[in-house]
């Protein structure tokens, strides 16, 4: 089943309108057109009908397993190669069967950063008048009659520029397409930011986590957060102040990470949503370099393999204990 | 500055001290009878295994403002539960690791094993944990007044 290849959108269309028509589905999640310019916005079909909305473009940012913490049942989603590990990890943690899923894969030409374009572009998102893929990985923007060609380090991003897995690692059927050739290994948890005095690092810390707005856009929109009951909402005992001080900022982003650990699979959605801007994929790749380092585990890759903390091994790091 | 600094008294540190319940506590009580003399710095805090410790416990100390950390339980191969502690070990060197890249000084959580044999062990880690907390200062990390954003 897994070496099947879908050629277009309208053979997508029937395969899954058949799914629906024998059962094999109840929900459907994909992209359809979105309202904002540039985006497209997820699409959850519950019946055949509703897959007439289904579009795919080249803005498809968002990782849709994020809405099987909600929708049961016999769910087929479109899964890039980032999203693939999500879905991996999920599996994992027991959060999702494998065998209720249809996954359709989608290999991934790297996403396009939109608000890095209209930073370079000095404008606002919506200035632009047209954005599409060149043949070398590159975008041609079209913005005040003017055509400009931009490269793939330009214009796509970050998460993608340094990803290993453009080609989902799991799926039932492959969409056709071309995805991003894998970049040598360069992770963005090895950055100028921990080269710093502990001085400096404090002072750059606080200075992103005081903008923290704790709107938990971050949690919300994050794969790996499934727990029923987040532990900042938890008041008996108040583990962390709702009130968005500096202290509990902290203790916040870091007890996010330490709770994704393992499970987070460096996605980016986290830093895509975060209305402030804080740099929340420094911390993730620093936590992905650490477990590669510590455990030689790398999230969302190998089904088999066990999470990094249900398991020990004896001969494990020892010597920062006294 | 501390309310005791402020006041002319000399600071001293405050160090949570979270002991597993079949060694380290046991341990801090041989310490104890066997009248071997430690800081009295440290707030000793029982809990049934090292591996009951939450980082989010040993964060919220810190944003409690105690001035340092200590975790302490069974020596690998000696849990009364089998594997808390190795998968207390893996859960520390990881937050140990993060702490310090947000630049927190990794002297402020540390981390021993301590049997139920070692009172004199456990004596010597309290003192090496209290001289490096005192050496730091006072926890003023989550103090700093109205931090303005750029």
């Amino acid at each position: 089943m897994a070496n099947q290849v879908i050629e277009n959108l309208s053979d997508l269309i029937s395969l899954l309108t058949e799914l629906f028509r024998n059962g094999r589905l109840t929900s459907f999640l994909g992209y359809q057109k979105g309202t904002v310019k540039f985006k497209s916005s997820p699409l959850i079909a519950s019946r055949a009908e509703d897959l007439a909305a289904l579009n795919l473009d080249d803005f498809l940012h968002y990782n849709l397993t994020f809405y099987l913490k909600e929708i049961k049942g016999k769910v087929g989603l479109l899964v890039k190669g980032c999203d693939s590990r999500s879905l991996i990890s999920l599996i994992k943690e027991g959060q999702v069967q494998k065998e209720d899923l249809y996954i359709i894969g989608i290999p991934c030409p790297g996403q396009i950063d939109v608000k890095k374009i209209a930073f370079s572009m000095g404008c606002d998102p919506e200035d632009l008048e047209d954005i599409t893929r060149s043949e070398e990985d590159g975008v041609i923007v079209r913005f005040r009659q003017q055509v400009q060609r931009l490269t793939k380090e330009q214009a796509l991003l970050d998460k993608c520029l340094a990803c290993f897995y453009p080609q989902p690692l799991l799926y039932d059927v492959l969409l056709q397409g071309d995805y991003l050739p894998p970049v040598p290994p360069k992770l963005r948890g090895e950055d100028e930011t921990a080269r710093k005095s502990a001085a400096e690092k404090w002072a750059y810390w606080s200075a992103q986590f005081a903008r923290c707005l704790r709107c938990y856009a971050c949690r919300n929109i994050c794969p790996a957060c499934f727990c029923p009951r987040c532990v900042v909402e938890e008041n008996m005992p108040e583990w962390i102040s709702p009130v968005p001080t500096l202290g509990d900022n902290f203790v916040f982003h870091l007890m996010r990470l330490m709770h994704v650990a393992g499970t987070c699979t460096s996605c980016g959605e986290c830093e895509r949503v975060c209305p402030v801007e804080i740099p929340l994929m420094k911390l993730n790749e620093k936590m992905a370099a650490d477990l590669k380092e510590l455990f030689a585990f790398e999230p969302g890759v190998d089904l088999e393999k066990p999470l990094p903390f249900r398991t020990y091994r004896q001969e494990d790091p020892n010597e920062f204990i006294k | 500055m501390t309310e005791n600094a402020q006041k002319g008294k000399t600071w001293e540190p405050r160090v949570l001290a979270f002991l597993c319940r079949w060694c380290s506590y046991a341990g801090a009580d041989l310490t104890g009878s066997s009248r071997l003399n430690y800081p009295a710095n440290v707030r000793i805090l029982r809990v049934p295994c090292s591996g009951r410790v939450d980082p989010l416990f040993i964060l919220k100390a810190l944003r409690s403002g105690l001035d340092g950390v200590l975790v302490s339980g069974c020596h690998p191969g000696d849990c009364h539960y089998t594997a808390g502690n190795y998968h207390a070990r893996r859960k520390f060197i990881i937050l140990s690791r993060l702490l310090e890249y947000v630049g927190l000084d990794p002297r402020r959580v540390q981390f021993s094993w301590v049997s139920a044999a070692e009172g004199d062990k456990f004596a010597q880690v309290v003192r090496e944990v209290v001289a490096d907390v005192k050496e730091l200062g006072p926890n003023e990390l989550f103090r700093i007044p109205e931090f303005a954003p750029e």
